[in-house]
């Protein structure tokens, strides 16, 4: 259904990055990270081009650890690095403004948090095919502000108006409801609790995966809308009964202790404002047109 | 009751220094509370004159509270990171330098810096700089008979001050209370060899529906189905023993640090609650 926001107040303002690579720690050089059974692993993770790996395709099963699909990118400047990563929405329009794939447009799709900080955006393979590291892609950033009048209380983030629009929706009795594929409950939440909720990701915790099964989020894909039970994410993300928060999977499974997909957090409200439906295979890949 | 074999006798026993810090803060840095109101609270780095180990953990006009003396060497990676991998919690650090100079202390935590508990006296006369050295043992301590218990952070001064026993073909360990796993929140992205894991404290009635807000520092805590072995995860029926280490915060997904002490996954560590399961007391760390 359609619901009025304030879309037509939205700043839409330009945010710049580089194509990311992949980055390792130095001398040694050690090259492992430790899985959640102690034992080393080497495996793709974030940053870089990813030719392989797209919105749509599942979150699961890759051997890669928090994998961003398609491309992801970065601002070599911490503070123009924030601005990137807290401005660019999911949804948003990009455009690759150097280099052999200049001119070619692609959508945010996602965004990453402590440790990486990259703002993840599709292009479709062909377009990858022409991308070089480093080059320069603007994303045309447009969503920070954003607000529905007739729910006051529900918080909106990295989340453009026009997805906003496209998303399965109610609103009943002064209630949003959104409709998602799962809900990970709060005992499933993992890294990102505590940090910003402007930027970054929240990830759900996959060790258990009997637990991850139990609650049908084993099957996830990138871009599905899930919900987050009992999760306040108006200021960092935090444990509260009653709070819900909506978040789209931005990044792939991994195997350390704490990690699991990645979410972009786009709404929440601390008190019963927010709510979600079934809404059996609702992704983002489908809702924008996104394809390989 | 004999006490439990451990290969105490094979660790080895480092000096490692820091400095005492002083506090540093941002311009325009404002923390939010959950709802969005901004504040300044002061909390963490430097001496804290009048909170210590054993006093409340919630309650204080402040943040992330580090009670006692927060040391750190920030002017290279490699000291910084052995001052956090080296130290174990128990271990004896002395002053070396400035007025302070041959008092001795309790290592009592780990943040983001190494928290240092003395008398009042010696804190009243040390100033930031003054360097601190810590005696480090307990990394690499074991229990022979348990290979399915992981140590952390554990001195053996601690561990056996812990009075834990052998129930039921388990290890029984005291401590203050329980945290249900719903709620450990900022740390969940690090590993459990470095810092802690607050809880999240931003569910008010629940702190108080569960007693959480009793919390003392220096408290020793149990959480069920939280695997610390290599980072912190839900595994069901994983249990961790823990440690307070600092103060309630106002931030959404923050509150009181847990730091890791031991941890097993099945079912191989169990806990008795007694309030009065707090190394303060446990360690005589001194009112």
């Amino acid at each position: 259904m359609t619901i009025q926001t304030n879309a037509a107040d939205i700043v839409t303002v330009s945010a710049a990055g580089q194509v990311a690579n992949p980055s390792m720690s130095g001398l040694p050089a050690e090259p492992y990270r430790l899985d959640a059974d102690g034992k080393a692993f080497l495996w793709p993770t974030f940053g870089g081009i990813v030719y392989n790996v797209s919105v749509g395709d599942s979150a699961f099963g890759w051997s890669g650890d928090c994998v961003h699909p398609s491309v992801s990118i970065s601002h070599p400047d911490a503070n123009k690095n924030r601005g990137l990563n807290v401005f660019a929405c999911v949804g948003n329009e990009a455009m690759i403004v150097s280099g052999a794939a200049k001119g070619a447009k692609g959508v945010v799709t996602g965004k990453s948090g402590r440790f990486s900080d990259q703002v993840i955006v599709h292009f479709d393979t062909e377009t990858r095919g022409l991308i070089a590291v480093d080059d320069s892609i603007l994303v045309k950033a447009e969503g920070v502000g954003l607000r529905v009048p007739d729910c006051p209380d529900v918080a909106f983030k990295s989340l453009s108006p026009s997805l906003f629009d496209a998303l399965p929706k109610r609103l009943e009795e002064g209630v949003l409801k959104i409709g998602v594929v799962a809900t990970v409950p709060p005992h499933m939440v993992g890294a990102g609790a505590g940090l910003t909720s402007e930027g970054g990701s929240l990830h759900m915790q996959s060790t258990d995966r009997a637990e991850l099964a139990a609650h049908g989020l084993d099957q996830l894909r990138l871009g599905d809308l899930v919900a987050i039970q009992d999760t306040d994410s108006r200021y960092n993300h935090g444990y509260l009964r009653g709070a819900m928060s909506i978040g789209i999977v931005g990044q792939t499974d991994g195997p350390r202790a704490g990690y699991g997909p990645g979410m972009t957090i786009v709404m929440t409200a601390p008190a019963g404002q927010l709510c979600c439906y079934d809404a059996p295979g609702t992704n983002i890949a489908d809702i924008l047109g996104l394809s390989a | 009751m004999p006490s439990l074999n451990t290969n105490e006798s094979t660790l080895v026993e480092m000096a490692v220094s820091g400095v005492v810090t002083t506090p540093s803060v941002r311009p325009g840095q404002y923390i939010p509370h959950p709802d969005g109101t901004a504040a300044v609270l002061p909390g963490m780095y430097g001496i804290t004159y009048n909170v210590r180990c054993g006093d409340r953990a919630f309650g204080w006009a402040g943040d992330h509270v580090e009670p006692g003396v927060s040391i750190d060497d920030d002017t290279n990676p490699g000291r910084h990171h052995a001052l956090h991998y080296l130290n174990c919690i128990g271990n004896d650090a002395v002053v070396m330098s400035g007025m302070a100079a041959g008092a001795k202390g309790i290592v009592i935590g780990e943040h983001a810096r190494i928290l240092v508990q003395f008398d009042r006296d010696a804190h009243a006369l040390m100033a930031p700089g003054d360097r601190v050295q810590v005696k480090t043992k307990g990394q690499g301590l074991q229990l022979t008979d348990y290979p399915n218990v992981t140590l952390k952070k554990m001195s053996p001064r601690l561990f056996h001050a812990m009075g834990v026993i052998k129930a039921n073909g388990r290890l029984n360990v005291k401590v203050a209370m329980e945290l249900p796993i719903r709620i450990m929140g900022s740390g969940a992205e690090l590993n459990s060899e470095y810092v802690d894991q607050d809880l999240m404290s931003g569910d008010r009635a629940l702190m108080a529906d569960l007693g959480i807000d009793q919390m003392r520092l220096g408290d020793l805590i149990a959480i069920r189905h939280a695997d610390h072995h290599w980072g912190r995860s839900y595994r069901e029926n994983a249990v961790s023993i823990c440690l307070c280490i600092h103060g309630d915060s106002i931030m959404t997904g923050h509150g009181p640090g847990i730091l890791t002490l031991m941890t097993a996954r099945e079912g191989n560590i169990d806990f008795t609650v007694d309030p009065a399961a707090n190394i303060a007391q446990i360690l005589q760390t001194g009112a």
